[in-house]
């Protein structure tokens, strides 16, 4: 609640933006051309990034270094920053412009992996996977210096995407923990799978999740996000995911939240119980819901679930995917508005409801991924608005 | 023992490349066609060199198990993106308009794509279409994989069955029926991918009314399948989820082993190898390849 007494909704970004064509062009060192240069202006224009005529001058007039590439790199986030700030998301962080992918990122700054080639996650997208091969450790913190840099430009609080354990397990072949051979025809049992990846899951948490974070809390970080898309892939290993994500954050002094996307999220009922560090379960709902209006659980048939993340025992917040991040179909304030005022009524307390996208947006275009979150964080307002009314009306 | 790769196969480097590139409009589609053939070029050439029976055209334009048909046939539509099973993959949840469907278009070129000499054919079993779209199996057998065998051409069909073995209380009496409607075609397989076909082997799965049936024997006991079958048997011997690389021997020794149990045997992947890269995948063909070698070296 804002101090006026007004209801106020925390709205956040997920994690990833597409990146733009000048940054994607230097970091292959292809040519940049004209359309990179108009890119950069226009966008900088629109989004007010100070200085960008210095990324225009750094795109036209210097020579491919890898000097060159970091300082586009940094230009990057800094427009991935503002189209964040300028739409008016409260806490923001760079859409992984520095990442490589969520997945590939971690992988790249481990000991213990080699990689394995491309597969398709839908479509003509796909993720690179790489194969656990030896003992897990951390080769470097791998966030602190877009964090330290990210610091010093941001004008909105940060909150930093970490990619979790148990998805890099998850994520990954096994040719370490499980047996090579005799897993023919009976010869390894599910028990022995699930022993072999909880062994992996917590290495990877105490080994390399843990001493990352670490670094980044020494460096300042307020609220770190927990992504875990992966987190639902096994149905029997959910006490698992649970396992690695306390062994991940225990003890250690931050805010910690974690993100969930397109599953079944029944599923991590009662498991998540078991959670109590995670101060927000930031979760994907709207790529199910219907793009009617509508205020009543049949309007709003994409948030069924949500009394369950109500009922945990800790009492988290939720952040509230509102925005289908699959489509270029741009929600009206009016249907994020919706949203969140069915999803405050069924928590009965609107601090504990966050508003933010389904998931990253790396997908969609920078036109529609401003477009979509401008309007979500408009739609806030009117739910704000809406509630504020009724509020008053109730005094 | 046969051998032959069911299912949909990876993307070459290059055609994950050309179609990135697409996406983002810096490539034609015509450009990514000429990837695609020549990855079906490699890709027949590789199923060659392992000596395998029946040619696959590796489903390579399939965006995944379903879509094809349902954007193919009046009365479905693609739904929300879902995970396949316990997969970082996901595809288009078939979902139905109504109660009545229809194929309008049979499945052309681009989708079964001409091979150089005997092949077969995957397609999803219908049971696995019909999860989450309230129409049962029978009925998408009858709309739509009946009209698209009448027109395939192919020494057998593997209709891939990925959720049954995953149902909570499965019955096969629906299934049997939609399957029913499918004989007097081609050779008719269902394959059990990815999931334990123990309970559903003690419901009946060797009775129903096709040629052969497939196990995955990463999660399937070998004493689970019945002595004595007179159905193929579609052994899952190679880990499509998995990078290792499995040895020819051992997967020789385990068909000789299951030839003790059934007279006919084909040594398959336990699903779609494109949850492994294309040169994982090209590994593995060759290496069923040389098992199947192997064990008719044995035989004679």
């Amino acid at each position: 609640m804002s101090s006026n007494g007004d209801i106020k909704l925390l709205t956040h970004e997920i994690g990833s933006l597409a990146k733009p064509p000048w940054h994607v062009k230097t970091s292959a060192g292809r040519a940049v051309d004209e359309s990179d240069f108009e890119h950069a202006r226009s966008w900088g224009d629109r989004l007010g990034v100070d200085g960008h005529e210095e990324l225009v001058e750094l795109l036209q007039r210097t020579e491919p270094s890898d000097k060159r590439t970091a300082e586009v790199a940094n230009w990057s986030s800094r427009y991935a920053l503002r189209l964040l700030e300028s739409a008016g998301i409260e806490w923001v962080y760079d859409g992984e412009q520095q990442r490589t992918e969520m997945y590939a990122w971690a992988i790249e700054h481990a000991n213990g992996f080699e990689p394995r080639g491309t597969i398709r996650s839908f479509d003509n997208k796909y993720y690179s996977k790489s194969a656990v091969t030896g003992p897990i450790s951390l080769a470097t913190p791998y966030h602190n210096d877009e964090f330290s840099f990210l610091k010093s430009a941001a004008q909105h609080k940060l909150k930093i995407p970490v990619t979790g354990a148990y998805t890099l397990a998850i994520w990954s072949y096994d040719e370490f923990y499980g047996p090579s051979q005799g897993r023919l025809g009976g010869g390894a049992s599910r028990k022995d799978e699930i022993r072999a990846r909880r062994e992996f899951a917590l290495d990877i948490a105490r080994n390399l999740i843990r001493p990352n974070l670490q670094a980044l809390i020494d460096l300042g970080a307020e609220w770190i996000q927990i992504d875990e898309p992966g987190a639902s892939t096994e149905e029997d290993e959910l006490e698992l995911f649970v396992e690695s994500f306390n062994v991940s954050v225990e003890g250690l002094d931050c805010v910690f939240s974690t993100h969930l996307c397109f599953s079944d999220y029944d599923l991590f009922f009662p498991a998540i119980e078991g959670m109590s560090e995670c101060r927000q379960y930031c979760v994907g709902f709207a790529n199910y819901d219907s793009r009617e209006l509508g205020t009543s659980a049949s309007d709003r048939p994409g948030y069924e679930v949500i009394s369950k993340f109500r009922d945990l025992p800790y009492e988290p917040a939720l952040g509230l995917g509102v925005l289908d991040i699959h489509t270029d179909f741009v929600e009206s304030p009016e249907l994020v508005r919706d949203r969140i005022l069915y999803a405050v009524d069924v928590f009965g307390d609107p601090a504990r409801i966050h508003v933010c996208p389904d998931c990253g947006l790396r997908t969609r275009s920078w036109d529609v991924a401003y477009d979509k979150l401008v309007n979500m964080v408009a739609g806030t307002k009117l739910a704000e608005e809406a509630l504020s009314h009724s509020l008053a009306r109730s005094r | 023992m046969e051998a032959f790769v069911p299912g949909i196969y990876p993307r070459s480097e290059a055609l994950v490349q050309a179609t990135r590139d697409l996406d983002r409009g810096r490539t034609t589609a015509e450009a990514v066609e000429a990837k695609r053939a020549q990855d079906l070029e490699r890709l027949v050439e590789v199923q060659r060199e392992a000596g395998l029976d029946l040619l696959t055209d590796g489903m390579l334009s399939w965006q995944d198990l379903f879509r094809p048909l349902v954007e193919a046939t009046d009365g479905l539509k693609t739904g929300a993106l879902t995970r396949f099973l316990d997969t970082n993959t996901f595809y288009r949840a078939p979902q139905a308009e109504g109660h009545a469907v229809r194929l309008t278009q049979p499945l052309d070129e681009r989708y079964v794509a001409p091979l150089p000499a005997a092949r077969f054919v995957t397609l999803p079993s219908p049971y696995a279409f019909s999860v989450g779209t309230g129409l049962t199996p029978g009925a998408i057998a009858e709309g739509v994989l009946k009209p698209q065998l009448e027109q395939v051409d192919a020494e057998l069909v593997v209709l891939s069955e990925p959720f049954l073995a995953r149902a909570e209380r499965p019955t096969l009496d629906d299934l049997a029926a939609a399957l029913e409607r499918l004989t007097g075609g081609p050779r008719l397989a269902l394959q059990i991918t990815f999931g334990d076909a123990g309970p559903l082997v003690e419901r009946g799965l060797f009775e129903l009314p096709v040629d052969g049936v497939g196990v995955d024997f990463y999660a399937t006991a070998a004493t689970a399948v019945p002595e004595g079958t007179d159905k193929l048997l579609l052994a899952g011997v190679l880990d499509a989820r998995n990078s290792l690389l499995e040895d020819p021997l051992e997967l020789a020794s385990f068909g000789s082993q299951l030839e003790q149990r059934v007279e006919r045997v084909a040594l398959v992947p336990n699903g779609d190898l494109q949850y492994v890269s294309e040169a994982i995948a090209r590994e593995k063909v060759l290496r069923l390849g040389r098992a199947k070698a192997q064990r008719a070296e044995e035989a004679a």
